[in-house]
């Protein structure tokens, strides 16, 4: 009897010690996957790449009702506005009219003098359109998940563009879907400029919802308002995409607020230039 | 012999349960909300699904849930890898120290408690994550995170508690 009852006590304090070590194991599981995310080991990339490919089609499932329901309160919500809309958008024809015989003009003009001075322009641009499924945005990441399909296009490093300008590149590449770090991710880096003269200077993402603008001139002339656009330097982003506009400007202190809006992404264009860059697979 | 298998079936259901209403939780926390301050309102639902349930059944929540429930986040977020893992762990730890004194009080004092709790969880990743990338992170967002997630408790542990109430049975 008195046996049983070490045994028993024996068995129990091996129990308690076993969980302290899981917990320890468990602890040290998370550092270390933390050292090889910091190393940019490329068999972590791969797993993380292939366990996003497994758990987002779920998330893609959930997002059909979720988007139904959405779209039948915002069917309601939009009818009021459609006559308004109607006639904004008739007025913004007209003038878009305007200006596409001008960009015609001007397209024309632009070849013939690239011809002459032999100048060898840029690879043309290709374009996968990508939808949203899942969106993940806190105070530690900002980022979106995209259904890419089965496309081999898809590259580390790619810009992903919504009707507005520059939302972000791709972070992870899986076979079906891929990881979009947001231009307001703490890791994100874009090689910006100012567009009216051509300051250059780093748009760098701190987890909120305006990044600031860095390694500007010290002299540099902005004002609030100002047009950012990529620069192109480093060569991973292409020049001249719109990114945002200055929001504020304060002694070592240049916000910009983006022009998408990147709490309502529904549909991302990925855009492959052709450009290598300095961000590579391997 | 049939019955017995059943049952067995049954109660294994009932043991997972837990931690898969807490996956699906999660996983509906990444659905795109098209909603203005989305980048910034997202409730901590691993938080709450793991203190809810360490809380309430620490018999069918154990260490293994909470790893799962871990991974699955550092898997959808982009925060470094392992970081979720280590808050929820951090969390976990908390409750198997303090979990007591929540333990069968009144809902207010439970909530009084996941507001500490996760106060002090959201300041280890928050510093844990700026040891990672050498510089502060923003502390306003962490804090509007955290009062989120605290504002969102209520719901999301009326949701659990749905779950826990005709979901699963107490054990004889």
């Amino acid at each position: 009897m008195k046996r049983r009852r070490s045994l028993f006590i024996h068995l129990s304090y091996i129990r308690i010690l076993a969980k302290k070590f899981a917990i320890v194991i468990l602890f040290l599981t998370a550092f270390a996957l933390m050292l090889l995310n910091k190393t940019e080991s490329v068999i972590l990339e791969k797993t993380s790449s292939l366990a996003t490919d497994l758990v987002s089609p779920i998330v893609d499932l959930l997002v059909v009702p979720a988007r139904a329901i959405a779209s039948v309160y915002d069917y309601f919500g939009e009818i009021k506005e459609v006559y308004k809309d109607n006639q904004n958008l008739r007025e913004e024809n007209k003038k878009l009219l305007n200006l596409y015989d001008k960009m015609k003009v001007l397209e024309v003009e632009n070849k013939l003098l690239a011809n002459l001075l032999n100048y060898v322009s840029p690879p043309e641009a290709r374009y996968i359109t990508a939808r949203i499924i899942a969106e993940e945005g806190d105070a530690f990441s900002h980022s979106v998940i995209a259904y890419t399909g089965n496309s081999n296009a898809i590259k580390k490093g790619q810009v992903a563009l919504s009707d507005r300008g520059v939302v972000g590149r791709i972070d992870k590449v899986g076979n079906m879907y891929s990881k979009i770090l947001l231009i307001t991710d703490i890791n994100s880096r874009i090689p910006v400029m100012v567009e009216k003269n051509r300051v250059r200077g780093i748009l760098a993402g701190d987890n909120t919802s305006i990044p600031k603008m860095v390694f500007i001139p010290l002299d540099a002339e902005l004002n609030i308002g100002d047009r950012i656009i990529t620069s192109g330097v480093a060569g991973v982003f292409p020049s001249g995409l719109p990114v945002g506009q200055i929001a504020s400007v304060e002694k070592n202190n240049v916000t910009v607020k983006p022009y998408s809006n990147l709490n309502s992404l529904e549909y991302v264009r990925i855009v492959d230039y052709g450009l290598e860059g300095i961000i590579t697979n391997e | 012999m049939q019955d017995e298998m059943a049952e067995s079936v049954k109660s294994y259901f009932q043991r997972l349960t837990p931690m898969c209403f807490s996956l699906l939780l999660i996983l509906l926390s990444y659905i795109p909300l098209n909603f203005i301050l989305s980048s910034n309102i997202r409730p901590a639902v691993g938080l709450v699904c793991v203190y809810y349930w360490i809380i309430h059944r620490p018999d069918i929540f154990n260490l293994f849930s909470v790893s799962i429930l871990g991974i699955l986040e550092d898997i959808l977020s982009s925060v470094p890898m392992g970081t979720n893992l280590f808050s929820l762990l951090v969390l976990y730890m908390l409750l198997l120290n303090l979990g007591r004194f929540f333990n069968g009080k009144p809902f207010i004092v439970t909530w009084y408690g996941f507001a500490i709790l996760s106060f002090l969880t959201l300041i280890c990743k928050w510093l844990v994550v700026s040891i990672y990338y050498s510089q502060f992170l923003p502390f306003v967002p962490v804090m509007f995170s955290y009062c989120f997630s605290v504002a969102a408790y209520p719901i999301l542990s009326l949701l659990n508690a749905f779950v826990q109430n005709y979901l699963i049975q107490d054990e004889a």
